[in-house]
This record gives structure tokens, C-alpha cells and sequence, in this order.
């Protein structure tokens, strides 16, 4: 019946059901797509039958205002969330790259972890409950509308980059917090002889940054002073008072390691940070693949700086993107054509997976990205993750092959 | 044959079989209570896991416990079987510093771990009540959470990486930062029924450079609790925002001579935290608030002295109530915010309606409330109208939208009450993570499931 072109949109829960049952019963596989922002994350699907996108599963099924929570279907897009929530004075740090076509259910899925997560905790904290459609047609509804929850398993939380492989979420039930009244971003050029200092100096400020970046590359992505070298940016964000005195904190910080000097944005200055987010996964094509590297400790600067030596050993061009406050690396890896591209990038893999075990892809579109090991070295707890795919999708019906270990 | 094998493996000093010492671990502060068959308390790890090998040979389920302070009979054994306490594995294993995080053994005291940390200006953030003797183990078995929680979050915010030994007796590590499924929020809250924690990495907060506590009195406790609602509702959310009702101050006061305004209906504890800008704003902000609902005094702590016996007082409420009553027992449901007054209500129409005398104190800014319900457990009466007026306020906080446990776990106490709040497919749907952990049922077993749970069956 279905063939590889089919794509459905159910309009509910019940439409996915029904949809799911049929397709786990006929040994149809099913790839769930949400804005498609993450599609260069995972092994490509061993086989699709059925796209089910979650375009139509959209609006808002709750909206306490008075209460800080909201309930929204997966497919909406993370924009949408958050303009309804700032229009409210209130925020939850999604984060995610491209918002205006990132979904909420495929940001979950992809466990996506934003660069304000250190000041305001990670997404997967804001969720109070979820409903979710399993490969067999259950509809499963986990947690509630209430801010301490503690009936059951956390099994939204379980969902939280699950990848699509346990259940296709179909709406998320969210805390909000405060938006935060000022935001402020600096921007610095960094020279080689003041990076490593700059970073520590970033690290350790009392008035931590909301974000805190070192860039060297994505030159027509993200604005800012485009030194040779690199350059720095951090966001403040809080109380008017409090901005202010951090940004008196931040300066004799950045002055105290040399960096000679800052530019100050206030108007647009959220926008700018977006912006590094956006940087994340943008791709050149099919000439890039970009891995995001979480070094132990916070070694995230040296490490940067060893992925981009080692892809300079065989000249393909390493870009980067320190968070200097989670001590993570986005680095992009590029060559002028595909062709070329394609002849190196298996063997710089490697090469990168000796020094960095956990690097992940999240994104390229290149078509060697399949032989990668796009989310680096297995887990201890594989065997676990197996058993639990298992059971809640007997048949591998959903994403088969594309998460971790090939589940 | 079992205490011979366990002896054999573990050495007399940890296995306990008399009949006086099985008694002391029938109990938490639940109603019921029941009997292990052994008490055992492992050193290591590699203990743990011996252990569960030996409870598999001879077919005994295995309850583990930490401090015993819980109120659902959590940690308390429905049908005998090994209890693994964890009293002996109290640790610290590392403190980082400069990582921000702490490996910890499953039986370190919450507050322990906290005054370690203090020298580096750190703390560790999720602080139940039961602190001074509730162990992390168990904290992370109930996802606790505390007064602080309201801005840190429960104990699952905090907890980056375990170490558990599985129902097989074998040990397995998990982290929030493998790739792959998140196994760690999965365990964290599961009660002990999908492995045992017998250590973990937890993440710690830098204490903060400001601190300001205050107290807000109120004739009238529906005043009180509107503010709470109008507060959130405004935006803001302080570090805690606690209250008490006048039956709650006056034991306090008793006990503790806090400074807890006694003439009053009802007082808020609001903590505000963090750097002194934000910490000065918001707390002129909650005032202005309060006192436009019709607070009759405000107050706030001068001193670190001060501030301490405010907490400590907040803290020890429940023990306070022994000078009211011989026993209480604690009913602990959340409620959306906005709906305080009503889930306030609702507790003081069900507690007359059966006779019982109830004192609130509780987490008013998260919505989880904890009322305390007096009695005499030697009254049979009193006892079926506590349970009377337990389930009463059950069903109002369902009814206003809210949940059957904020914080304290489903355990034996309320495991029937989870067919009101989930339909059987969402609760065969947890199962399904319970049959990939504990497939034979043996880790606390009749424990937060209601009986007689019918999980489809998996059709190839």
C-alpha cells in the first residue's frame, strides 16, 4: 500500500495512532519529521516506508499564564512558543537553531542542549508531562500540568532525546520562568595570545554570562568583529542593575587578559546570540559536516584548538565554536567540494574519535555522513538502551537504525 | 539458608535477623508497616551486587532503604524479603570543586554532603526537610525535593550520573551526557524499583552572595494563599516561598521560639537569593504584593542567626506537631498554582467533614501542599478518619487539576490512587520500562504499580 513516497500529517493523536498500528502491523517503517533543522543528526533510517510529519500537529492546548506553564502540540514550531511566551513576559531557553521551522517535538527528540543551559538549566527541566503516540498505537500521557510531580516514572524526561525511536511525541506540557528584563551583548576580536586567558577570565566571572562564546570561522553566519584570529561574544542577560554591574565585571575581565576591544549591543542583542545558535548547524552544502565535541572538564578550549590541528593535517578546514560556560566545541569540518570532502572525512572521524570519544554529529548533508560515528562512542548502558527500544518498539518500526549503537 | 549465604558473602556484622533489629526497619511514616525477612547493610558496591545475587537464588524480593524517612511506605517491605540498607556506604567520594560536582555514595546524608561542600563555596540544592538525616540514595529514589526547590528544581536537576546495581546483581553506570536514552532521569524517582543507586555524581550551586529571608503574617489564611497565587502570577519567583497556618506556628513557636508571628492565621516564609540587586528588587516586589492582600506584618531577618531559626523552624514543623497530637500523618499533593486557595479550601472542608485537626505547612510557591493531619493511631476511629480525610484531599487536588505526589513518592500508600490520575495504557506504558529493568518483579516490588495492572502483551 504505502510506498517510500508516502508522507502523512495526522491532525491528533488519534490520527497518529491509527496511522502507527497500521504501520507496525504491516511491517511498514516510519521516519518522523518534525521542521527538519536536525536532520543531519543520526544514522540516515535503514529504510523508510512512511514520513510522518508532524506539520499539522499544531497550537497551544493550554495556557496558564498565572500558573508560568504551557501545553503545546510537538509540531509547533519553537518559535511560535517562545513569541507567545515573551509576549507574556515569560521564557523557557529552547535554544534551538533555525526556530521558525525547529519544532518543540523535534528539539525534544534531538535532546537539543542551548548554550544558556548552564544559567537556566536544560530543556528537558521545563517539562511537566507529555503525551506520546508508542510504534503499537498507544496513546501514553506521562506527568501532568502541575510543577512537582513525582506519580511514577519521569517518562517525559525518558522521551527527551529519545530520537523518535521510543514513541512519536505528539505535545509537551512546559514551565516558564520570568523573561529576564535586559539583555547585552559583547563583542571583542581575540587574539591568539589572549584566547586562553580570555576564556578562563569568561569561566570564572562571578555574574556568570548567560552565553559566552569563542568563534573562529563561520565569517558570513554570525555577525561580529571578524578578527583573523577569532572573536569573542557573550550575552548578559538579568535585572537592568544587574547588567550593569556585570557589564563593569565582564570588561576588566576581557581587559585583564588583553583583549584591546569590546563593543557593546543592547538593541538586537538577542537576536545576535540567535544568530551563533543558527551557526550550529548551518551547513556549505554537501562540502561540511559539523560535530559537536564535550570534552571532560573544562577542557573545551584546548580541545578546539587539537579537532582543528588535526583536520589541518589533512586539509579540510575546521571552523569552531567554543561555549565557553558549558565548556562544549561546535566545530564545522569543510573542504571546496564535495568530492575531496568525501575522500578525507572518514579518516579525520576517526581521527577525532580517538581524542574526543563523545564528538557527535549534528549536522552535514554529505552522503558519507551515514559511515560516521555520528553519536560517538557507544554508551556503558547500550545494552540497557536495546532492551528498552525493545519493548516499546518490538518491530523497530520507528527511525529504525538512526539512533545510537543502530537502535 | 539465606542469612547463612548473606553471612557467608558479607560477614555476621552486616546481616541482621533478630527479631528486635528486623522491627526497627518495618516502619517509615506511613500507617502500615511490615517485616523483612533480613536486614542487610553492604560497604561497597560490589556488596549490593552480591546481595542481589543471593536474594535471586532464594526467590526473596529486595527493598532498599535509605534513611527511612518516607511517608508512602516506600522503603518498607509489603511481604518480607531482603532489605538492603545503605547506613554503611556514606562516603564522599570526590568533591570537584572546579567541576561543580560531587561523586557521592548513596548514604550520605543530604546535609553532610552540603557542609562538606561549604568550605568551597558550594551546595548541593535539593533540601527536604528530613535533610539532617535523609540520605541521597533515598532522595533519588523519591525525586525529593524540598523548600529550595521552587528555584533549583527537584533532585532530578541535579543528579549528572549513576552507578546502579541492576536486578541482576550486575552494576551498570549511566550519565546525563552519554549519548543515547536518559537513563538517569529515568531511574531518578522510580523508588527503587529498577535498580538499586549506589552512587552518584551530583551537581552543586555556588552559595549564593545574598540572602534574605522574610515573614509575612495573615488574619485570614485565604488572604495568605491569594498572595502566594498573586505573586507567581506577577512573574516573580523567589528562592522559596513557604507557609505555615496558625495551628503549624503556634507548635513552632513552642518548639523553637523562631520569631513566627503566633496571633497569626497564616505567614509565609519567602527567601529571596542570589546577587543583591536581584535579591533587593524582588524582595520589595513580593512586599509590595503582600501587603496589598492584606498582610498584617512583615518582617525580615537581620542576621544569619535569625535566618537559620526561621528555616529550622519551617523544618522541624511536622516533629513541632507532637505537642498537638501523638501522631500526624502527612498527605503531600500538587496543585496548579493559581488554585492554592481552592486546594486550601478543600483541606479544611475535608478535615471538618471527618473531625480531624489539620495543620498546613508547605512549599505554597510550587503548589505542593502538605497538610498535616493530627490524631491518635491507638484510636481506630481517628485512624479511619484520617485515611478518611487523606483520600479526600487526594481526590480535590486531582479534581483542581494537580497530582497525587509532589515530592514524596507513590510507594504502598498510594499506588491504587494511580488509576485516577493515569489511564491503564499510560501505566502500562511505565511498566514497560519496569519489564526492561526488573522483568521478575523482584526490586520493591508492589510498589507504586496498582495491583492487578493488566499490560498488554507484546504481539511480534
Amino acid at each position: 500500500m504505502s510506498s517510500a513516497q508516502e508522507r502523512v500529517a495526522p491532525k491528533n493523536a488519534q490520527s497518529v495512532a491509527k496511522l502507527l498500528a497500521r504501520c507496525d502491523r504491516n511491517g511498514h517503517k516510519v521516519r518522523v519529521a518534525g521542521g527538519g533543522t536536525f536532520a543531519g543528526m543520526g544514522y540516515p533510517p535503514e529504510r523508510v516506508d512512511v514520513t510522518l510529519s508532524t506539520a499539522q500537529l499544531t497550537g497551544v492546548t493550554a495556557n496558564e499564564r498565572a500558573d508560568l506553564v504551557v501545553a503545546v502540540r510537538a509540531g509547533m514550531p519553537v518559535r511560535d512558543v517562545t513569541t507567545l511566551l515573551a509576549a507574556q513576559g515569560q521564557f523557557i531557553p529552547f535554544d534551538a537553531p533555525n526556530p521558525q521551522y525547529g519544532t518543540i517535538g523535534g528539539t525534544l527528540a534531538a535532546g537539543w542542549l542551548g548554550p544558556r543551559r548552564h544559567a537556566y538549566g536544560r530543556v528537558r527541566d521545563y517539562l511537566l508531562g507529555s503525551t506520546i503516540v508508542l510504534a503499537d498505537g498507544t496513546i501514553a500521557r506521562a506527568g501532568g500540568m502541575v510543577v512537582k510531580n513525582v506519580a511514577g516514572y519521569d517518562m517525559t524526561r525518558l522521551y527527551v532525546g529519545s530520537f523518535g525511536t521510543l514513541g512519536v511525541l505528539v505535545q509537551a506540557n512546559f514551565k516558564s520562568i520570568p523573561m529576564p528584563q535586559r539583555a547585552r551583548l559583547f563583542l571583542a576580536p581575540l587574539p591568539e595570545r589572549t584566547r586562553e586567558r580570555a576564556c578562563g577570565q569568561l569561566a570564572a566571572l562571578r555574574i556568570a554570562p548567560a552565553a559566552a562564546f569563542w568563534i573562529d570561522g563561520f565569517d558570513n553566519t554570525i555577525d561580529g568583529d571578524e578578527g583573523p584570529e577569532g572573536r569573542v561574544l557573550a550575552l548578559l542577560e538579568g535585572s537592568e542593575a544587574l547588567v550593569e554591574r556585570a557589564t563593569l565585571e565582564l570588561r576588566s575581565a576581557l581587559g585583564r587578559a588583553g583583549v584591546p576591544e569590546t563593543r557593546i549591543v543592547d538593541a538586537g542583542a538577542r537576536e545576535a546570540f540567535e544568530r551563533v545558535v543558527d551557526g550550529y548547524i548551518a551547513c556549505l552544502g554537501e562540502r561540511s559536516v559539523t560535530y559537536r565535541l564535550f570534552p571532560a572538564g573544562q577542557e573545551s578550549l584546548r580541545s578546539a584548538i587539537g579537532a582543528q590541528e588535526l583536520a589541518r593535517r589533512v586539509e579540510l578546514r575546521a571552523e569552531a565554536i567554543v561555549d565557553v560556560m558549558n565548556a562544549d566545541v561546535v566545530l564545522r569540518i569543510s573542504d571546496f567540494d564535495p568530492h575531496s570532502f568525501g575522500a578525507k572525512i572518514e579518516g579525520f572521524d576517526e581521527e577525532l574519535h580517538r581524542a574526543e570519544p563523545h564528538a557527535q554529529v549534528i549536522a552535514g548533508a554529505h552522503s558519507r555522513r551515514g559511515s560516521l560515528q555520528v553519536w560517538g562512542t557507544e554508551p556503558p548502558a547500550i545494552e540497557q538502551m536495546r532492551a528498552l527500544k525493545e519493548r516499546f518498539d518490538l518491530n523497530r518500526t520507528l527511525n529504525p537504525g538512526c539512533f545510537v549503537g543502530r537502535i | 539458608m539465606v542469612r547463612e549465604r548473606l553471612v557467608e558473602a558479607l560477614g555476621n556484622d552486616a546481616v541482621k535477623t533478630a527479631p528486635e533489629d528486623l522491627a526497627v526497619y518495618a516502619f517509615d511514616a506511613y500507617t502500615e508497616s511490615g517485616l523483612p525477612s533480613a536486614v542487610v547493610l553492604p560497604n561497597s558496591t560490589r556488596d549490593v551486587g552480591a546481595i542481589v545475587k543471593i536474594a535471586r537464588d532464594c526467590g526473596e524480593p529486595i527493598v532498599a532503604r535509605g534513611a527511612g524517612t518516607g511517608l508512602c511506605g516506600g522503603a518498607v517491605p509489603t511481604e518480607g524479603g531482603i532489605i538492603v540498607s545503605f547506613a554503611r556506604m556514606n562516603r564522599l567520594l570526590e568533591l570537584d570543586e572546579r567541576n561543580r560536582r560531587a561523586h557521592v555514595q548513596s548514604g550520605v546524608i543530604n546535609l553532610d554532603l552540603s557542609r562538606h561542600a561549604a568550605a568551597g563555596g558550594l551546595f548541593y540544592a535539593p533540601d527536604p526537610s528530613s535533610q539532617r538525616i535523609s540520605t541521597i540514595g533515598g532522595n533519588i529514589a523519591t525525586n525529593a525535593g524540598g523548600a529550595h526547590c521552587l528555584s533549583y528544581g527537584t533532585t532530578v536537576n541535579h543528579v549528572l550520573a549513576l552507578e546502579v546495581v541492576d536486578a541482576s546483581g550486575d552494576v551498570f553506570t549511566t550519565s546525563i551526557d552519554d549519548a543515547g536514552y536518559d537513563l538517569t532521569a529515568a531511574l531518578v524517582g522510580s523508588e527503587g524499583t529498577l535498580g538499586m543507586v549506589t552512587s552518584a555524581w551530583v551537581r552543586l550551586l555556588s552559595i549564593p552572595e545574598s540572602v534574605r529571608v522574610s515573614v509575612a503574617a495573615f488574619d485570614d489564611i485565604d488572604a495568605a494563599s491569594e498572595a502566594v497565587s498573586a505573586i507567581i502570577g506577577a512573574g516573580i519567583l523567589p528562592t522559596a516561598l513557604e507557609m505555615m497556618d496558625g495551628v503549624i506556628t503556634q507548635a513552632v513557636e513552642a518548639a523553637f521560639h523562631a520569631g513566627y508571628p503566633t496571633q497569626a492565621a497564616a505567614v509565609l516564609l519567602i527567601e529571596n537569593a542570589g546577587f543583591e540587586e536581584d535579591v533587593a528588587a524582588s524582595e520589595a516586589a513580593i512586599h509590595s504584593i503582600v501587603m496589598e492582600h492584606g498582610a498584617r506584618s512583615w518582617r525580615t531577618a537581620r542576621t544569619q542567626a535569625e535566618r537559620d531559626i526561621l528555616w529550622a523552624g519551617r523544618k522541624g514543623a511536622a516533629g513541632a506537631t507532637g505537642r498537638i497530637a501523638p501522631n500526624y500523618y502527612t498527605q503531600d499533593v500538587c496543585v496548579p498554582r493559581s488554585r492554592l486557595p481552592d486546594a486550601l479550601r478543600a483541606v479544611d472542608s475535608a478535615s471538618r467533614a471527618n473531625g480531624i485537626t489539620v495543620g498546613n505547612v508547605f512549599h505554597a510557591g510550587d503548589g505542593n501542599l502538605h497538610p498535616l493531619l493530627m490524631y491518635d493511631k491507638r484510636d481506630r476511629k481517628q485512624v479511619a478518619a484520617v485515611v478518611e480525610t487523606g483520600n479526600a484531599i487526594l481526590q480535590s487536588a486531582i479534581d483542581l487539576g494537580g497530582t497525587i505526589s509532589g515530592e514524596h513518592g507513590i510507594g504502598w500508600e498510594k499506588r491504587e490512587a494511580m488509576t485516577r490520575v493515569y489511564s491503564t495504557a499510560d501505566l502500562a506504558t511505565m511498566a514497560r520500562v519496569r519489564d526492561v529493568f526488573d522483568p521478575a518483579r523482584m526490586l520493591n516490588p508492589e510498589k507504586i504499580f496498582p495491583r492487578g495492572l493488566r499490560c498488554p502483551e507484546v504481539t511480534p
